[in-house]
């Protein structure tokens, strides 16, 4: 069935498990996450500075993660998982940003008096 | 397809006499990916609503994350959430080997450290509602509580699918429906560590310094 044998446990998705993945992808994003915990609370940048840095730390964590837990890379058997995720990506963006993008201008327009606009 | 079906050319045969029907398990997890995807649509919609409802107006004058994060505790969930997804990893590793045993540790260790996170996060409602801060509050207090609570809800359908597959383990064995079950299940809850990633970083820590 599977690839032409009938044990499940052979199936290449089965098989592409890795505990040294999974420890490094797990040890990468925990540091990352207590780095960007550790700066945040103890204010160690100017804010837009901070957001910067924990945005980086953020993304490299979600690579690492894509990377070594979801198995996402462009081996023959993976390649459609790779695909559908690269299309799903600026789907994603697109949504938050322009969302977020079209508030911030109506808030120009309609709220000048508020505090906390930029 | 891959290494392992390379041919063996003591064992070589010039004829396939099989029949090769569908890779029930590849298309399987396939179809669970871009259920997946479509999942993280969902919470797209949720990180643009909280975009749009955490300026400062949005809390009314209330209280606003930066008054009721606390960066360490939430970092504990994470560290628990980072550990139970690694337990579900060492698990995996351990069907690739066909030790029941192992995928069993792996799959209670996943899930008590996934309660301990669920614990934290409603002691943390609880708190924050003990606090006055609840989804009546304000709109930036809505779009906190309903982002971080429709992903706690994540995890606790992923316990309860942990169950779910211990029993069937035990019953059943390594079968193509168990075994597909149990990737789909690995792709759910690794992707859950993933939004967390967001969830953490981008509403628990930005919210704080704001």
């Amino acid at each position: 069935m599977s690839h032409g044998h009938d044990n499940p446990i052979l199936h290449p998705e089965v098989q592409m498990s890795s505990t040294r993945g999974y420890f490094t992808g797990f040890l990468i994003s925990l540091v990352l996450m207590a780095a960007a915990t550790a700066m945040v609370s103890s204010h160690a940048f100017p804010p837009f500075g901070l957001l910067m840095v924990i945005t980086i730390c953020a993304a490299i964590a979600i690579i690492a993660q894509i990377y070594f837990l979801l198995h996402i890379d462009v081996s023959e058997h993976n390649i459609w998982n790779t695909v559908s995720l690269v299309l799903f990506i600026p789907l994603f963006i697109l949504t938050i940003g322009l969302t977020w993008w079209m508030f911030s201008q109506l808030y120009l327009r309609t709220m000048p008096m508020m505090p906390g606009m930029h | 397809m891959s290494a392992h079906d390379s041919p063996d050319p003591s064992k070589a045969v010039l004829w396939d006499t099989h029949h090769h029907g569908h890779d029930v398990i590849s298309t399987r997890s396939f179809g669970y990916f871009l259920y997946l995807l479509s999942d993280g649509m969902l919470f797209a919609t949720l990180f643009a609503a909280y975009g749009v409802l955490s300026y400062s107006h949005s809390y009314f004058n209330g209280p606003t994350p930066a008054d009721f994060v606390h960066p360490w505790y939430t970092f504990t969930q994470t560290v628990a959430l980072f550990l139970s997804v690694l337990a579900y990893g060492m698990g995996m590793s351990a069907v690739k080997k066909g030790n029941k045993a192992g995928l069993m540790n792996g799959l209670i260790a996943a899930f008590v450290l996934g309660v301990i996170f669920l614990g934290l996060d409603i002691h943390d409602m609880m708190d924050l509602a003990a606090h006055g801060v609840t989804v009546q509050t304000s709109g930036g207090a809505s779009a906190f509580i309903v982002l971080t609570q429709v992903h706690a809800a994540h995890i606790f359908f992923g316990l309860l699918w942990i169950l779910v597959m211990m029993a069937q383990v035990a019953g059943k064995g390594f079968t193509t429906d168990t075994v597909g079950r149990l990737l789909s299940l690995r792709m759910f809850w690794h992707l859950q560590a993933i939004i967390w990633v967001f969830v953490f970083v981008f509403v628990y820590l930005w919210g704080y310094m704001s």
